[in-house]
């Protein structure tokens, strides 16, 4: 039977073909024959998404196992937050995701046009041929297979091991890296930044494909909105990225994260190339709408990097089959877009009015177009060739001895110039060229003069990292480079921003005013995001492999550097707060943290056996098995031991409950005993061998370790807060402790779970990255103002 | 018009210029392995492909303990780890002259991986000639502490 989700997909598929084909007859033949249904028809399809969107969340809620999706990414003891964001937490469901988005825009440029321009219904053809590739997309990799089709436990049930309508009880359950609250918010933003861009790219096929004006008007709306979503998408991400510990600080060029920033910038590339085409539009005619193409192949590429497992990456959870289907995609659009391109560039008249000589406006934009364009190769080259290298030579690569330094030494001095040209352009004015020329040549020399002031950190590529040795000669030359020399730039970018702003600010007309600060506003952005990220990156002070005893709870600890952590509290919880030990059992976690509560007394502990030593004693002959119990409360688990005439037959990842009592720093003098002179056992729990039973409840699939600190500097309290460590059957993360200042720096403490009785710690000092996230917030202010005029003159 | 198409063609080269430059320059100097050896800082290792059974049999017959080494190319950590403490001279020294080291590649040999109850890199696993496990290090441990480790697992397998 086919599942009700899939019966939705495919009467969506069917009512969109229909749609399609009342368009194609419109336009083709002037037939009206289906014309009235087109849009009730696009209108229902986006309906009937909507539903199977929400049976699939609902399927997630309930926990309906039986569908492979819901099992691989649900469990019944996630929190219900974590389960409504499971729905986008793999491929099968962000593919639902988008084509749900795609139809919804689709419906409503439907509402909206009626279809009544040539325009508008081009675009919807384009916009519907999309959404009909990606519905298609979606039942290949269909979020409602049945787990009963998977090779596995097909096998299993030809087998006779499984029942032929087998449910399995439990979920699988999210990556403990997912469970966190900035990964419910990235994924959506993302895809509904990758579904809206559909209407701008289908608008720019049709005015290649037919010279129709009006396509920009159409689809700028649609621009500025996917503009803020993938920027909102891009900076959620690297919140959780700076939030989450593994790949280290804030943005670390992971292929995914990079993949997704690369359509951003073509688009924001697209978005000033507009802006000039909209006021003459013979200006970027071919430009303009080949940037907006290019932005959503990029689009697609991400999604291939995003999910395939070609592109090592620590997103890559799982591997593609539709990879090919989206390559095929690229193959087809690129190949039209090329061809139209270059039918549009040698038509192109030769007639531009334009401005005489290299400075005028047009051709500063245009150098800025080409800025972003080489950026957006940099990020695309990185991510790219190695994966090639490995498809075609089997090789595996880096791109340098530390990928970021790639990325970082390439990008640096293009992001300079574009900062420059920032500066020049922002505050451009015919009249006083002469003037804000030499300005220009002034700021140019600072940088120049400022990129061989030494320093003792401050370049581009850090000198005392061991990867700085064994970079190529060409690589250490730009590195080299002070990064002093930001500053002339960035200087020259605020001081022209602030400039158009008090020019703003003098208009009397409402609606430029407010687009105007919101220029002014995003362009602040830039500033402050490229101030936050490269004085966070350069100045960041680390502490490493800071080790506290829990036995010194309360007291200040110096950590080295003037710094000192003092350890509060130290407290387990599960995340879906159910017991997960057995009654009368003590967590592992609570006697590491209070061991004085239980030495010398009975102990009842119960947990997954991890590792086992058997120790024979020389004669009279004695057996001594020495388990490692873990409850998953704890990293590191807890030796147990006891002895019998004969050695026990205890094997690992028995699941036992023991009564004993607690011991502090035992050793033995066997030879392989776990605990020797050398390294005593902190704590060790010995019973005989009858207060040994079988079985242990399950343990829950969540735990979370806390540890309450306060971070000083010089005797005074610079930070405090909790960081948590979180242990799951699919791995662990870690949630650092964040705390800032109103300076702007943060203090960061990473808590990498218990063992043996120390608390693990890196404690950080940040400086300025706050000013990033300032930015972030900028971009997204100053593009809903510029949003917000459009509407309103619209209606107006 | 003609600027704009100066300015194009100047940036094309460039970007070719540069796509080159990088991509020899990653073949040349930043090669992680081929299908036979793995070259992690600085050290070469077997590769999984060229068979681990081979490994164990060069084991038995020169007497070396196993080191095994899970790494992935994305792992921030794993780049430190190999510089820092792998890339020691006295932690290379020992471990180029007196073990059998394998490389396990996390996004390849996933299979090895769940043999050995490995989920997460850099993780190390020693093991005698025969394949018992001898000892888990898992994690960016530093040359400090991996240096005995090494040292008496190297002593204790030759005696």
């Amino acid at each position: 039977m086919i599942p009700l989700g899939d019966i939705l997909l495919y009467a969506s598929l069917a009512v969109s073909v229909i749609a399609l084909a009342g368009l194609l007859l419109k336009d083709l033949k002037n037939i009206e024959l289906l014309n009235k249904f087109v849009t009730p028809a696009i209108i229902l399809v986006a309906g009937i998404l909507t539903f199977s969107y929400l049976l699939l969340t609902y399927y997630f809620v309930n926990g309906n196992f039986e569908y492979d999706y819901v099992w691989q990414y649900s469990s019944s003891d996630l929190p219900l937050v974590y389960k409504l964001s499971g729905t986008w937490a793999g491929q099968p469901g962000t593919y639902l995701l988008w084509v749900w988005v795609v139809y919804l825009s689709a419906a409503w440029l439907a509402w909206t046009t009626k279809h009544s321009t040539a325009l508008a219904r081009r675009t919807q053809i384009i916009t519907l041929l999309t959404g009909i590739y990606l519905i298609i997309l979606t039942l290949i990799q269909t979020p409602f297979k049945l787990i009963i089709e998977r090779p596995e436990v097909v096998e299993m049930i030809a087998k006779g091991t499984l029942q032929p309508d087998f449910v399995p009880e439990v979920g699988n359950g999210l990556n403990a890296l997912l469970v966190n609250f900035w990964m419910i918010v990235h994924p959506p933003f993302m895809f509904i930044g990758y579904a809206t861009m559909t209407i701008p790219f289908a608008a720019a096929i049709v005015y290649l494909l037919t010279k129709e004006d009006g396509w920009e008007e159409l689809g700028r709306q649609w621009t500025r909105f996917t503009w803020l979503l993938l920027g909102m998408g891009i900076a959620v991400g690297g919140v959780w990225a700076y939030l989450v510990l593994g790949w280290g600080g804030f943005w670390a060029w992971d292929p995914v994260e990079t993949a997704s920033f690369i359509p951003w910038l073509t688009l924001t590339g697209f978005m000033h190339a507009a802006a000039l085409h909209r006021k003459n539009k013979t200006t970027f005619s071919t430009a303009a709408p080949i940037l907006a193409i290019v932005s959503f192949i990029l689009v697609l590429y991400a999604a291939i990097v995003v999910r395939s497992g070609l592109f090592n990456s620590v997103h890559a959870f799982g591997e593609t089959s539709t990879g090919t289907l989206l390559i095929i995609f690229i193959v087809i659009v690129s190949l039209v877009s090329l061809v139209l391109g270059m039918r549009r560039y040698f038509e192109e008249p030769d007639k531009i009015i334009e401005d005489s000589g290299f400075w005028n406006k047009t051709n500063i934009f245009y150098v800025t177009l080409l800025l972003f364009v080489i950026l957006a190769f940099i990020s695309l080259w990185g991510i790219s060739f190695p994966a090639f290298i490995q498809l075609t030579q089997g090789l595996k690569v880096g791109v340098a001895s530390d990928t970021k330094n790639f990325f970082n030494v390439w990008s640096y001095p293009f992001t300079i110039v574009l900062l420059l040209a920032l500066g020049f352009c922002l505050n451009y004015n015919e009249r006083e060229k002469e003037e804000q020329k030499k300005i220009l040549f002034i700021v140019i020399g600072l940088t120049i003069v400022t990129m061989f002031l030494r320093t003792e950190t401050f370049y581009v590529l850090d000198h005392s990292s061991p990867f700085w040795a064994r970079e190529p000669p060409f690589y250490k030359l730009i590195g080299n480079i002070s990064v002093i020399s930001i500053f002339p730039s960035l200087i020259y970018a605020t001081w022209s921003t602030i400039q158009r702003l008090i020019t703003y600010l003098r208009i009397e007309s409402i609606k430029p005013k407010i687009k105007g600060i919101g220029i002014a506003i995003v362009h602040f952005g830039v500033v402050f995001i490229l101030l936050g990220a490269i004085l966070s990156s350069n100045f960041t002070q680390t502490i490493d492999r800071i080790n506290i005893p829990l036995a010194t709870k309360g007291e200040l600890v110096p950590v080295g550097h003037g710094y000192g952590i003092k350890i509060i509290d130290f407290s387990t919880r599960n995340l879906a707060e159910t017991k997960n030990v057995p009654a009368g059992a003590v967590s592992i976690s609570e006697i590491y943290g209070s061991p004085e509560n239980y030495v010398s007394n009975n102990v009842k502990i119960s947990g997954k056996v991890t590792d086992v030593a058997n120790v024979q004693s020389p004669p009279p002959v004695v057996y001594t098995t020495y388990m490692k119990i873990n409850d998953g409360t704890y990293t590191d688990g807890l030796w147990a031991a006891t002895q019998s005439d004969e050695p026990l037959n205890i094997q690992e990842g028995l699941e036992l409950t023991m009564e004993g009592f607690l011991m502090t720093g035992f050793k033995s003098n066997s030879t392989g005993s776990p605990c020797t002179a050398v390294t005593p056992c902190d704590l060790i729990v010995f019973s005989s061998p009858e207060q040994i039973t079988g079985g242990a409840t399950a343990a829950g699939k969540y735990n979370v370790q806390s540890v309450r600190l306060e971070v000083y500097q010089d005797n005074r309290k610079i930070g405090s807060g909790v960081a948590e460590y979180l242990q799951s059957d699919g791995g662990s993360g870690t949630f650092p402790l964040v705390d800032s200042s109103i300076t702007g720096t943060d203090v960061y403490v990473i808590f990498q779970g218990l063992g043996g009785g120390t608390v693990p710690l890196t404690l950080k000092i940040i400086p300025a990255v706050n000013f990033a996230w300032i930015g972030v917030v900028l971009f997204a202010l100053g593009i809903i103002l510029i949003m917000a005029v459009k509407t309103k003159s619209k209606d107006g | 018009m003609r600027t704009k198409k100066l300015v194009s063609i100047i940036v094309l080269v460039l970007i070719l210029l540069f796509a080159y430059f990088s991509y020899n320059t990653a073949l040349s100097n930043f090669t992680l392995s081929d299908k036979n050896a793995s070259y992690l800082g600085g050290i070469k290792f077997h590769r999984a492909a060229s068979g681990l059974e081979e490994s164990f049999q060069i084991a038995q017959q020169e007497n070396k303990p196993i080191m095994m080494y899970f790494w992935a190319i994305w792992c921030q950590y794993c780049a430190g780890f190999q510089t820092n403490t792998l890339g020691n001279p006295q932690v290379k020294k020992i471990l180029e002259e007196d073990y059998i080291l394998v490389a396990m590649d996390l996004d390849i040999d996933r299979e090895v991986a769940r043999q050995y109850a490995v989920s997460y890199p850099p993780y190390l696993v020693f093991m005698d000639p025969k394949g018992n496990i001898l000892q888990r290090v898992p994690g960016a441990v530093d040359a400090d502490y991996l240096l005995p480790i090494v040292t008496k697992i190297r002593d204790d397998v030759r005696r």
